[in-house]
């Protein structure tokens, strides 16, 4: 199923495209998510409530304004931010046990690498570190470029240069 | 052109899809992209790059999250739909109803109930008059009782005037004022000075309205009254106790206007006999 068929079904509110919808992105909207929320239970309550919250305001998304995996992934990393942020999931993390969160770090690596992405390594090391770190803080950690401009102690024309960079740089890879 | 380039390598359009801008910043961006498709089209690569590299940073949820999340989204479906890889699964689910088994017994314990108390209405009623007939009963037995004791205590009042060796009986003949058949019967007891008239044995003629007997005893020879009494169709058999009186000589009836007179009218003395 394409993207154009995808987004037409679920327009349509068929159920089939809840289907395919879950089975083509939810490994990315979890990847994304379980790089922000480190807890696996949270994460995965983060994307129930990505799915649910795509499937209620779909029609809100227009391809006009850019691709739908660029809506949901915003949407996840909003939702995943709000949780992390949230006055509950702080006090949540404050009396987690640290056998626990060993759990928590071995599930979190418990990352499904598909055979089309064997690149990832090139893909690394073609990335300079600040070029990592800054689409790191930015992508996975929901900073917003001014904090992370605070955070790292950079101008802002800087950081979003580096990110510009380092987005060049994932593009050139891709292609 | 230049402008495009410079708006392109401020970096904007990064953030733009990264949704790190102000709503007038997103608003502008979308502008821009639809004015110029040179900038829609560094856009869509920028969202295609970043696309690709959530993908190669994909994480696969654990098997149940594809229950869990789908069935959610069914659930704001709002309606019963399954997934075909879960269809199996739900009908194993599917458990027949069997018709919950009709339960009379409070239908029938209350219908018995209702029957018992009528029944037992009909019972208390019936016994309640039977009882009120058996209080009827009882009071005429009582009151028969009562009657049958006073003549019982009375007879034997009777038969103690007869049994006391003090009572002494002096039977009254008749003057010639009187039939010859005429009598009357005086007990004495000379130990209480009682002095008793024998009503059954009264055999006088009738008194009227206007007439009745004095009975007089005989005192050192002056007549002391006794009391009056009348002789009426009605059977007596009582001992009519009369006046007291200690030592008589004689007793005497005489016919006197009704009530009685102070002194005996000598000419209607109708019967006199000797102590």
């Amino acid at each position: 199923m394409s993207e154009e068929e995808l987004v037409s079904a679920l327009k349509n509110r068929e159920k089939i495209a809840v289907e395919a919808l879950y089975d083509m992105y939810s490994s990315s909207l979890y990847g994304v998510i379980s790089r922000i929320i480190i807890d696996t239970a949270t994460a995965e309550d983060v994307l129930q409530e990505t799915f649910v919250k795509i499937w209620h305001s779909f029609s809100s998304y227009s391809t006009d304004k850019g691709r739908l995996f660029t809506w949901m992934v915003n949407i996840a990393r909003h939702l995943a931010i709000d949780k992390l942020r949230s006055k509950d999931f702080k006090n949540q993390n404050k009396n987690q046990e640290l056998e626990n969160n060993v759990t928590f770090i071995d599930e979190q690596r418990n990352t499904v690498y598909k055979p089309e992405l064997l690149g990832i390594k090139d893909l690394v090391q073609t990335l300079k570190p600040e070029q990592k770190l800054i689409l790191e803080l930015v992508y996975f950690k929901g900073y917003t470029h001014v904090e992370a401009a605070d955070e790292l102690g950079i101008p802002l024309g800087t950081i979003k240069t580096r990110l510009r960079m380092a987005i060049l740089q994932l593009r050139k890879h891709f292609n | 052109m230049e402008d495009i380039k410079a708006y392109i390598e401020s970096g904007i359009l990064e953030l733009y899809v990264l949704g790190d801008v102000s709503p007038a910043e997103k608003l502008q961006v979308e502008e821009m992209a639809s004015k110029h498709p040179a900038i829609k089209a560094e856009l869509d690569d920028i969202e295609r790059s970043m696309e690709l590299y959530a993908g190669e940073n994909a994480i696969e949820p654990t098997e149940h999250m594809r229950d869990r999340i789908l069935n959610s989204l069914v659930v704001n479906l709002a309606d019963d739909a399954n997934f075909p890889t879960k269809k199996s699964h739900v009908k194993d689910n599917v458990v027949t109803l069997t018709p919950p088994k009709q339960n009379n017994f409070y239908k029938y314990a209350f219908a018995a109930c209702l029957a018992l108390l009528i029944a037992s209405v009909v019972v208390i009623v019936s016994i309640s008059n039977k009882l009120n007939d058996a209080n009827t009963q009882l009071l005429a037995l009582n009151s028969t009782n009562q009657h049958f004791t006073s003549t019982v205590k009375y007879m034997d009042h009777q038969l103690s005037i007869y049994r006391d060796p003090s009572v002494k009986f002096i039977k009254l003949n008749p003057t010639v004022h009187a039939p010859k058949t005429a009598s009357i019967t005086v007990a004495f007891n000379s130990e209480k000075k009682e002095v008793m008239l024998d009503m059954a044995n009264v055999k006088m003629p009738k008194t009227d309205k206007t007439h009745q007997y004095q009975l007089w005893a005989i005192v050192d020879k002056k007549p002391v009254s006794l009391g009056v009494f009348d002789k009426t169709d009605a059977d007596s058999i009582e001992m009519k106790e009369m006046g007291s009186v200690a030592s008589p000589q004689a007793f005497a009836v005489t016919l006197e206007p009704r009530g009685g007179s102070i002194n005996p009218t000598m000419d209607e003395m109708m019967v006199i006999g000797n102590y």
